[in-house]
């Protein structure tokens, strides 16, 4: 569902991602872990589209982001850690304007679970100004659910929200994950990840130090120890500074 | 006072700023875009205010102006500072709040420091930021100066002025919080602030009225006969009491030469002095309306450097239009940008207007009143160009100010050039629209005024133009969305309202004169295109021909100019990463 191949980017003279190569399939979660600059959002954003790589491939869903990158799009939803919003449309209008650019026809009829799932349907007629950053993060997901996509990326998901929010964002990606998305979840947040993914893939400087299950990287890291958290197991591996 | 370790710390945070900002400022000019920027801004400002002034100090000898207007002069300017003071009081204001930062707030009031310290602080910083904006008034009015003194006790004047306006501005805000606490109303303060007034100044204004003769033929001709009158009328009744304050404030600035400078000095120093203990023994709560207008300024700086000019003024905005869930993505676009450009720019206000000048335009007619619509011609004809070729400048509705959300727009299953046409589509449209109406009212004046042109023309020239008013707002469009794209970091410190300096002043001037030269360039091409089309047509079957087919040629060269250019953008918006492009 995601495939990734000796995706590079490089900037100037800094290389922010070196020869990255993974693969998520449908249901599966990886989480990208990695020290700061790591190039973790970075990666997330050339998967997305937002940058083109200096060299490598990318497909989501089965199309070439190169190639036909509007297919792609089609697929995909990217949240980023800050909620990218338009300052002056209301959460209704926001929810129809993104409707309109991926023809999502009777776009109302799936709002309203999906509002109601975020608790936002109360706030239809609320511009971002008046929403706190918390809400405004469920809008950016409730705009991103909209089209049903197939590939769901998260960067930094939990950020201002309150934990019942913490519960039910987790319990989301379980959901879009069981449903048959492909999903990849950026955070510092270790235990998010050892609750939520499948497969982690650790970053450092740009290279891939090592993927996996979760299984397979505490064995690899835990020096033994089956039950070695992923924080040891991540300080372990990027060699414990950054 | 201030302790001394007090006062040394907050003369240290003020200096430690002041260096800090000319630091940076120095140091970005080793960016081109600054440094280009900076030379031409310090070559604009030489040729237009400095240039001058030094020419006329070193080669011309000063002449003083006519005795009269030195009369004349300081008592108008006396006036007109009574007038400012006097609408400060009347006009509402808010409860007191002297101008800390953000940071200023979080650092010192918390700290133990004395309230007078605060302010005492305060109104320093800001008289010590008045000089900069002295000295500037002293260069622009460097032209029309009336006094012989030298420009920098000119400068040292205004400070004075300036100063005390200020404080005086700050005093008003302090017993208003008094008034406010009192539990009276801004509107009964306006009302008990213009009874006041009505006594104070309208009481003696009459009387003056009453004793001053009319003016007579004689008095009205000429300047100097009206300033002689006007100085009969200032000096008349008790008016002469009223003006004898601001007088004193503006005498310095007004000084024929140093000696009578530092005589008038004294007396306009008292009066800033006793407006500064007026301040200073004005014992209100400041703090929460400090601490308020500190996080109102914040938030319009962040909107500034966000690109977003309407930031503290949103307002939930209805559908332009129903905006269906499938059809061409363009006009999600539209509607998105029509959403935030308000309530005004709806098809059906566009619909209202045009009736509305259908109406006046009928009603003129019918009235045969000649005199309204030559005015209504003239005006309708004046804004055309500027509509035309200010409009896209102001209009900015599109990429300009979206390129903040760039990243959530890519993400988008569309290609760049749908996302960059869409993002253009509604100033077209707005700009467009109103282009219409004020064709419609040359229209519409034009042909019911008796002129040589045959009927046809009258009708057919402004449909022309109209039919090709999309085409040439579109092909500006794509010039600013072009450059904002192509160039984005200098786009991006030029549009922040919140930066000044000679090289932001030279980076507007370069952008403005691009811009300028790229839309000669776009229209070269269709010009000469309709020239050889007109020329060759009209020679074989004449101009009922060829100017139908010119005009088709320079639609068409246009729309292909879009055309490409969207094109073009479209594929620079798909590589297009603000991050990278405003990384230093």
């Amino acid at each position: 569902m995601i495939e990734v191949t000796g995706l590079s980017k490089v900037f100037g003279t800094f290389t922010a991602v070196r020869e990255l190569s993974f693969a998520v399939k449908p249901g599966e979660v990886l989480g990208l872990v990695g020290p700061n600059g790591a190039g973790k959002t970075t990666t997330l954003r050339t998967i997305a589209g937002i940058i083109p790589p200096t060299t490598g491939h990318v497909s989501l869903a089965g199309h070439d982001l190169r190639a036909a990158p509007t297919d792609a799009k089609r697929a995909l939803a990217f949240f980023t850690d800050e909620p990218r919003l338009f300052d002056y449309l209301t959460v209704r209008q926001h929810l129809n304007f993104v409707a309109r650019l991926y023809a999502v026809p009777d776009h109302e009829a799936i709002a309203r679970p999906l509002l109601e799932e975020l608790e936002i349907a109360d706030r239809l007629d609320s511009l971002p100004a008046e929403l706190s950053r918390g809400m405004k993060q469920k809008l950016a997901i409730a705009c991103g659910l909209l089209h049903s996509p197939r590939v769901l990326m998260f960067d930094e998901p939990l950020t201002g929200l309150d934990p019942l929010g913490i519960r039910r964002m987790k319990d989301s990606i379980l959901k879009r994950a069981r449903a048959g998305a492909a999903i990849i979840l950026s955070s510092h947040l270790l235990h998010l990840l050892e609750e939520v993914c499948s497969h982690v893939l650790i970053l450092k400087r740009g290279e891939k130090i090592a993927d996996g299950t979760v299984a397979e990287i505490r064995a690899r890291f835990g020096n033994g120890d089956a039950n070695a958290n992923l924080e040891d197991v991540f300080i372990r591996a990027t060699g414990g500074s950054e | 006072m201030m302790s001394h370790s007090v006062a040394g710390a907050l003369l240290y945070v003020r200096l430690a700023t002041i260096r800090g900002w000319f630091a940076s400022r120095l140091r970005r000019l080793k960016q081109p875009k600054y440094a280009i920027g900076a030379v031409i801004g310090v070559v604009y400002i030489y040729s237009f205010f400095i240039r001058n002034f030094v020419q006329d100090r070193g080669q011309r000898p000063w002449t003083p102006p006519p005795a009269e207007a030195m009369a004349f002069a300081p008592d108008i300017a006396a006036a007109a500072l009574l007038v400012v003071i006097a609408l400060n009081w009347i006009l509402p204001r808010s409860r007191a709040g002297l101008t800390f930062s953000e940071a200023e707030i979080s650092f010192l009031f918390p700290a133990p420091i004395k309230r007078s310290t605060l302010i005492h602080y305060r109104l320093l910083s800001t008289l010590l930021t008045l000089v900069l904006t002295a000295l500037f008034m002293t260069l622009v009015s460097g032209g029309w100066a009336v006094s012989g003194a030298s420009a920098w006790l000119r400068a040292a004047g205004w400070w004075v002025v300036l100063g005390t306006i200020s404080l005086h501005f700050t005093a008003t805000s302090f017993v208003v919080t008094r008034l406010l606490d009192r539990g009276v109303t801004s509107l009964a303060r306006g009302a008990a602030g213009l009874a006041v007034l009505a006594v104070a100044i309208g009481v003696p204004l009459v009387w003056t009225l009453i004793a001053l003769p009319a003016p007579t033929q004689q008095d009205l001709a000429g300047l100097p006969n009206v300033a002689r009158y006007f100085e009969t009328a200032l000096n008349s009744g008790p008016l002469p009491w009223l003006l004898a304050i601001p007088k004193l404030l503006i005498a310095p600035m007004f000084a024929a030469d140093a000696r009578a400078f530092v005589l008038a000095l004294g007396p306009a120093l008292l009066v800033l002095a006793a407006h500064y203990a007026w301040v200073l023994f004005s014992a209100v709560s400041f703090e929460e309306a400090s601490i308020a207008r500190a996080e109102k300024r914040a938030t319009k700086l962040a909107a500034f450097r966000a690109g977003n000019l309407r930031a503290t003024a949103l307002k939930k905005l209805r559908d332009p239009f129903k905006l269906r869930d499938t059809g061409r993505p363009e006009l999600a676009f539209l509607w998105k940008n029509l959403v935030a450009m308000g309530r005004l720019f709806t098809p059906r206000s566009a619909l209202i207007a045009a009736g509305i000048i259908v109406a006046a335009c009928t009603w003129l007619a019918i009235a045969d009143l000649r005199g309204g619509k030559a005015f209504v011609a003239v005006a309708a004809t004046v804004s055309l160009p500027i509509l035309l070729f200010f409009g896209p400048m102001f209009a900015r509705q599109d990429l300009r100010s979206d390129l903040k959300n760039a990243d959530i727009l890519k993400t988008y299953p569309l290609d760049g050039a749908t996302i960059v046409f869409g993002e253009m589509l509604a100033p077209i449209a707005v700009l467009s629209v109103m282009t219409w109406l004020a064709l419609l009212a040359v229209a519409l004046t034009g042909a019911t005024t008796p002129t040589q042109l045959p009927v046809l023309v009258k009708v057919l020239g402004p449909l022309a133009i109209a039919v090709a008013v999309p085409f040439l707002c579109a092909l500006q469009l794509v010039i600013h969305n072009g450059i904002a794209l192509v160039f984005p970091a200098w786009v991006a410190s030029v549009s922040n309202h919140g930066e000044h300096g000679l090289d932001v002043l030279g980076q507007r001037l370069l952008f403005f004169a691009g811009q300028i030269v790229l839309l000669a360039l776009g229209l070269l091409p269709a010009a000469l295109g309709a020239a050889i089309t007109f020329f060759v047509v009209n020679s074989l079957a004449g101009p009922i021909a060829a100017a139908p087919l010119a005009w088709l040629v320079v639609l068409s060269v246009l729309g292909v100019e879009v055309w490409g250019g969207v094109r073009f953008l479209g594929e620079r918006f798909a590589r297009f990463d603000l991050s990278s492009e405003l990384r230093p």
